[in-house]
């Protein structure tokens, strides 16, 4: 390896190469004289229904939709783990309280919950922000309480030798120490806010990029299909980037920050 | 006056339970206000759990302490604790370590920039002020350890094994440092270690634990002079006490 000129051992030029690999791999399976369009769209159709549907402004009305379904499922998910999650791993009697509950709901995958969902509330953006608040809790939930059981005996000794009271310690020693796992917790419960969201989508939705991918799946429209998969893509991964660059931040006191 | 007084403490971890274990047994000890006692012993013969319950971390199950006769439970500013581990919030820069207890009792901005610079400067710290503690070597951060119960303020010192990990060298240089310090605020200092020298060297008294469960075995006062000087370390007067303490402790 050492032989090899850095630039050619670096990040983005081996990472370049794996995704233009696969891309060509594509254009020549898809170019074959025998291969069917509407099962392996080529990649010019691809980036053709990309403008078609973003000229109509289709494109744009979905992501819109989804976004703010995701942002907000999110932010409610979210902000409720936290609350409830310090709770728990921060109080003995709420723990005792509310952790067999927390334990006994956590195997279940939020998806089995959209049919009693749709009983209760119908096909409404309530319920799919619902159902996104719940798979956003339950995966973040575990996480904080996860942090505020890892906090290290030794400050909680330190902060309370010092003179701080109970819920100073909590404020000032136990926050901070939990905020890997917390930050973890908001990066995990982002990923299943978009598994959930397409699943909700693609099941009851009148817009967003799920229903993109019904409705091209119900008229064939293969090249609509693969667009939306890169687009989810997209945006799950600029998303979780960004909250990178936030824990990088958030985490610049700590030795291992990645 | 007396100020801290422990009565015939015992604790047994896990008391009633099968796997009960009795760590310290019958222990009474007084420590005279302004007074530098070292406790020496051999590893898990219950030092630290001594400490902690002087600190006010938990009850002993027997027995109880007092602190000018108020009996002690629970933790208080007034009883500052070193611990043996790394206790430095790694979340917070040299600064805010060291000014952590004043900002909980509401101290101003322009009180903790001068907490923060006198006590830096006293544990030889300035120029690190804004630095994080993973920029930190062991010894500096037990130096922000240090410099921040001093910074607390409080009436009584527990330092449990606080040089224990420090290189010779260093080790020395702070040990001189802590001596300086407390000539200067004399507080009662009730220091944990497992080295003698150490021991002899800072302290008015050095008490000698055995292991298994924990008891008091000998007291012994040190009458060397102080200020100490580092050359005392060789002195025929100095050795004797060595040699004696050692044949003491549990091999
Ligand atoms: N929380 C605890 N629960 C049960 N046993 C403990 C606990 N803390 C310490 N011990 C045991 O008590 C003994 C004394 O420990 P410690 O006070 O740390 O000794 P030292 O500081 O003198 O090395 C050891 O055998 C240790 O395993
Ligand atoms: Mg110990």
């Amino acid at each position: 390896m050492n032989a090899l000129p850095k630039f050619l051992t670096g990040r983005l030029f081996l990472g370049a190469l794996s995704i233009g690999a696969v891309l060509l791999a594509y254009t020549a399976v898809t170019s074959q004289p025998d291969n069917n369009p509407a099962l392996l769209p080529p990649i010019p159709h691809i980036i053709g229904s990309f403008f078609t549907n973003l000229s109509a402004g289709t494109l744009l009305d979905a992501l819109w939709a989804s976004l703010y379904r995701i942002l907000l499922g999110f932010f409610i998910g979210t902000s409720l783990a936290v609350v409830v999650g310090c709770l728990v791993g921060w109080y003995k009697t709420v723990e005792f309280l509310v952790d067999p509950l927390i334990e006994a709901i956590r195997p279940i995958p939020p998806l089995a919950y959209i049919p009693i969902i749709i009983i209760w509330f119908g096909i409404e953006e309530f319920s799919r922000v619902l159902l996104i608040s719940i798979a956003c809790f339950m995966v973040c939930v575990v996480n904080v309480i996860a942090g505020m059981k890892n906090v290290p005996q030794v400050y909680v000794d330190a902060a309370s030798t010092m003179g701080a009271s109970r819920f100073q310690v909590f404020r000032t020693v136990a926050i901070p120490a939990a905020t890997p796992f917390i930050i973890t917790g908001y990066r995990i419960a982002l990923a299943a806010a978009w598994t959930t969201l397409v699943a909700a989508e693609l099941i009851a939705a009148p817009s967003g990029l799920g229903f993109m991918l019904q409705e091209g799946r119900r008229y064939f429209l293969t090249d609509q299909v693969m667009m939306i998969i890169v687009i989810i893509g997209a945006c799950a991964f600029i998303m979780d980037r960004t909250f990178r660059a936030i824990q990088k931040r958030l985490m610049i006191w700590s030795e291992t920050r990645e | 006056m007396p100020e801290i007084v422990v009565d015939n403490l015992t604790h047994t971890f896990g008391k009633g339970g099968a796997e009960a274990l009795t760590v310290l047994e019958g222990i009474n000890l007084t420590f005279e206000n302004g007074s530098f006692t070292s406790i020496v012993g051999t590893s898990g013969c219950g030092k630290s759990t001594l400490l902690k319950m002087m600190a006010g971390l938990f009850d002993p199950s027997d027995g109880e302490m007092r602190l000018d006769g108020e009996v002690i439970s629970g933790t208080d500013r007034r009883r500052g604790m070193v611990f043996q581990q790394d206790a430095v919030f790694p979340w917070m820069t040299v600064a805010k370590n060291i000014s952590y207890g004043p900002r909980l009792r509401g101290a101003s901005n322009s009180e903790q920039r001068e907490i923060e610079a006198k006590w830096t400067e006293m544990v030889g710290l300035k120029g690190f002020e804004d630095r994080w503690p993973r920029e930190l070597s062991g010894g500096m951060r037990k130096r922000v350890d240090i410099g921040r119960v001093y910074a607390n303020d409080p009436d009584v010192l527990l330092m449990d094994e606080p040089f224990g990990a420090l290189d010779a060298q260093t080790k020395e240089r702070m040990q001189t440092d802590l001596l300086e310090a407390w000539q200067q605020s004399r507080k009662t200092v009730i220091f944990v270690t497992h080295d003698l020298e150490e021991a002899i060297f800072l302290s008015d008294r050095v008490v000698v634990m055995s292991a298994r469960p924990g008891r008091i075995q000998h007291i012994e006062n040190v009458d060397l002079p102080r200020p100490r000087k580092d050359e005392m370390r060789l002195t025929d007067e100095f050795i004797q006490i060595k040699r004696r303490l050692w044949g003491m402790l549990d091999h």
